[in-house]
């Protein structure tokens, strides 16, 4: 079959499959910290220079306004700790496939120009990358001279030595209460 | 008599403008020498060899860097697949839309001239199939469509007044009708969607005047009819093997070449022990008598959903000094295969795409299965993924450059083994977990059309599910899953122009043609049919 327009047994079937082989720490985990302490680490390690919540911060990162009820606290303390790694995917799921999110390209361009950043489009002919200032680069595939993935990297520095295992426990408390912020 | 100059000049240009629109009459003889008129588009496939080869010059390598948009249309029912494969006769163009609508377009213009829709019913079963259309097959005077509830409809190629509808079979027990028929000389042969929830395969052969169902060959025999015995019971009743192609045929041979799709439960083949005839196979039909001459099996017993209901593509090739009939099918299991059409001997077959389940193909071209690569509870990766290798996407085939030209997939799934469920409308064994599209890519390849070896390919985003058109302007067509039409050279895979549409799955099966000496490119992406033009 092509692909499937209703949902039936058998999508059912897929859609279990699919969610059984998701990162298993998507949704795990117990928030064990202080999440007023983790609010002062937040504001007091530069984090709204590249996120947003409610509004507030900046567009670098991706937003934070539900990220509380977008992933689980293990997942969080994952990302603070090695933020380039076990990235998110989107797409279709069971019925096609997922792509993976903040993805960072390092792009050699024919004049010698270098271009890193974050993938926020793609086809098969062009893609668009973020660069660490926020700034978008529309690259067209045929004129560059190479395109390299660089899995495991991101423009967010590891918190892993920087905090405590309190702090960080602090910190994800604060992002976990963070359902829908206004 | 007086005559006013007014009226002298109405009917003047009645006579002759507008005389492309009125000769939209295609005759059996037309439609056996295909390419003989490369400004039409006769039929799916564009020739009973289903090559898609357009031999059109006037875009070519040289200008086709220049090609614009000329004109676009959209559907009535957006938000589903747009899969129609047009058929362009003196300049009007008969597309099909989602559900089951049928468009008369200008083919210069993108201008409506009627449009049909049936009244189909609220609720209509479509498990495991796209709710969409592959396009209208047309003979003389009639537009022959096939229905999402199961019916053959035909139409006035004038006016799309209903000349006659058959109902082929149950939708309410799952039978669906999603293909682009086959015309003969005096017949319409048709397939049948549905594989996936029980039903029972056949083909189908109508009168072309008066709709009477002239013979059906089943794809899984009853009880005591040779094959039956690879099924382990009785499975006659709900085995699958639909047949949602459209086939190939060959004149000379009167052989009309059909493909079958999977056996059902699709993912749990305890239910089905043995190699489930005729399910995954290619049936070469007597279409005078609706005889099976021979069949050859794909994938006996599949258990990755891996239906054969690709295109066959029929070829001509000398061999040791001896002219030879050939048919070459690039199967979602990942292999291509050439087969002797006049016996259905097994001549050769590689893979085409990353493949993990068989060692290879034995003398026979029978899969030498590797352990462990059946469905588990757990999930078992396997390439390639269950959209397969390729899909009902057509590829095609330049008679120049002796290469068959193929959207191919490189991309697994982990596939897991369900309790099988046998009773309509709950069918089902099990599913499949497809990888991230970032381990994974899409490519066009060009394989040698007698040995499969790869000349060259061009790689793509995405795995997708799109055709190849192929040229004699030495241009091979196609687009991406991300909604890119694009021309790569026929000869190296240089790509020569790309057009963004930015609508998903550009999967409709691209076809050209020429009107008042304009050559013309035509597809669809989202939502959006396209047709480009030079300047």
């Amino acid at each position: 079959m092509p692909g499937s327009s209703t949902v039936s047994e058998k999508e059912a079937a897929n859609i279990v499959a699919y969610l059984r082989t998701m990162d298993s720490t998507t949704a795990s985990g117990v928030a064990t910290g202080d999440p007023k302490k983790g609010e002062s680490l937040y504001n007091s390690s530069g984090c709204s220079a590249c996120h947003m919540i409610a509004g507030q911060g900046g567009s670098i990162g991706p937003e934070l306004t539900r990220i509380g009820a977008m992933r689980g606290a293990t997942n969080l303390k994952g990302r603070l700790q090695d933020p380039g790694a076990n990235l998110p995917q989107v797409g279709e799921g069971a019925f096609g496939n997922r792509w993976t999110q903040y993805l960072m390209y390092h792009a050699i361009e024919k004049d010698g120009r270098v271009v890193e950043g974050v993938r926020v489009g793609e086809d098969s002919f062009t893609i668009v990358l973020k660069d660490a200032g926020g700034k978008f680069h529309g690259l067209w595939k045929p004129d560059l001279r190479s395109l390299e993935k660089e899995p495991g990297r991101s423009f967010m520095p590891s918190f892993k030595d920087t905090l405590s295992a309190a702090q960080l426990d602090d910190l994800v408390a604060y992002l976990m209460s963070l359902k829908n912020a206004q | 008599m007086k005559i006013s100059l007014y009226a002298l000049v109405f009917v003047v240009s009645l006579l002759s403008a507008p005389a492309r629109l009125l000769a939209q009459d295609v005759s059996y003889e037309q439609l056996l020498h295909a390419d003989a008129t490369p400004q039409d588009w006769l039929m799916y496939g564009g020739d009973y060899q289903s090559q898609r080869f357009s031999r059109l010059t006037q875009i070519n390598r040289e200008n086709v860097h220049r090609l614009k948009p000329a004109w676009m249309y959209q559907p009535n029912h957006p938000l589903q697949p747009f899969e129609t494969s047009p058929v362009v006769v003196s300049g009007i163009m008969y597309v099909t839309e989602p559900l089951s609508t049928v468009t008369a377009l200008d083919a210069r213009l993108g201008t409506k001239i009627w449009s049909w829709t049936p009244h189909l019913p609220e609720k209509i079963y479509t498990v495991g199939v796209h709710r969409s259309n592959r396009g209208v097959a047309v003979l003389n005077n009639t537009v022959y469509v096939e229905t999402l509830d199961a019916h053959l409809v035909a139409l006035d190629a004038t006016t799309g007044a209903v000349k006659w509808t058959v109902h082929v079979d149950e939708n309410d027990r799952g039978y669906a009708m999603t293909g682009a028929p086959r015309v003969l000389d005096g017949k319409i042969i048709v397939g049948i969607s549905g594989g996936d929830v029980g039903i029972r395969g056949f083909v189908d052969a109508y009168d072309a005047k008066t709709g009477k169902r002239l013979w059906r060959v089943w794809t899984i025999p009853s009880p005591g009819e040779p094959g039956s015995e690879t099924w382990g019971k009785d499975m006659s009743g709900t085995g699958g093997a639909g047949t949602w192609g459209t086939g190939s045929y060959d004149p000379e041979l009167n052989l009309l070449y059909w493909t079958t799709g999977n056996p059902a439960p699709d993912y749990n083949g305890h239910n089905r022990e043995g190699d489930n005839l005729y399910s995954d196979s290619l049936l070469a039909i007597n279409p005078d008598t609706g005889k099976m001459k021979w069949y050859f099996q794909f994938t006996p017993h599949d258990t990755h959903d891996w239906d054969a209901i690709q295109v066959p593509v029929l070829f001509d090739e000398t061999v040791d000094g001896k002219p030879r009939k050939f048919l070459a099918l690039a199967n979602r299991n990942g292999f291509y295969y050439v087969l002797d059409r006049a016996t259905g001997e097994y001549v050769t077959g590689v893979p085409f795409v990353t493949q993990t389940w068989a060692k290879g193909l034995d003398k026979k071209g029978r899969p030498i299965l590797l352990p462990n690569t059946e469905p588990t509870p757990e999930g078992s990766l396997v390439y390639p993924d269950g959209h397969g290798g390729t899909n009902w996407n057509s590829p095609s085939y330049s008679p120049q450059t002796k290469l068959f030209y193929v959207s191919a997939r490189e991309v697994g799934a982990y596939t897991v083994a369900g309790e099988p469920k046998v009773h309509f409308p709950d069918f089902g064994g099990g599913g499949r977990n497809a990888l991230s599209g970032d381990d994974g890519y899409g490519a066009i390849r060009a394989l040698d059309v007698m040995t499969g070896k790869l000349k060259w390919e061009y790689r793509m985003l995405a795995p997708t599910e799109a055709s190849t058109l192929a040229t004699a302007g030495g241009l091979v067509f196609s687009g991406t899953d991300e909604g890119n039409f694009f021309a790569l050279d026929a000869a190296n895979g240089k790509l020569l122009w790309e057009f963004t549409v930015g609508g998903a799955n550009s999967e409709s099966n691209l076809i050209t043609y020429e009107v008042d000496g304009k050559q013309y490119l035509i597809g669809a992406s989202g939502n959006c049919f396209v047709a480009f033009s030079l300047p």
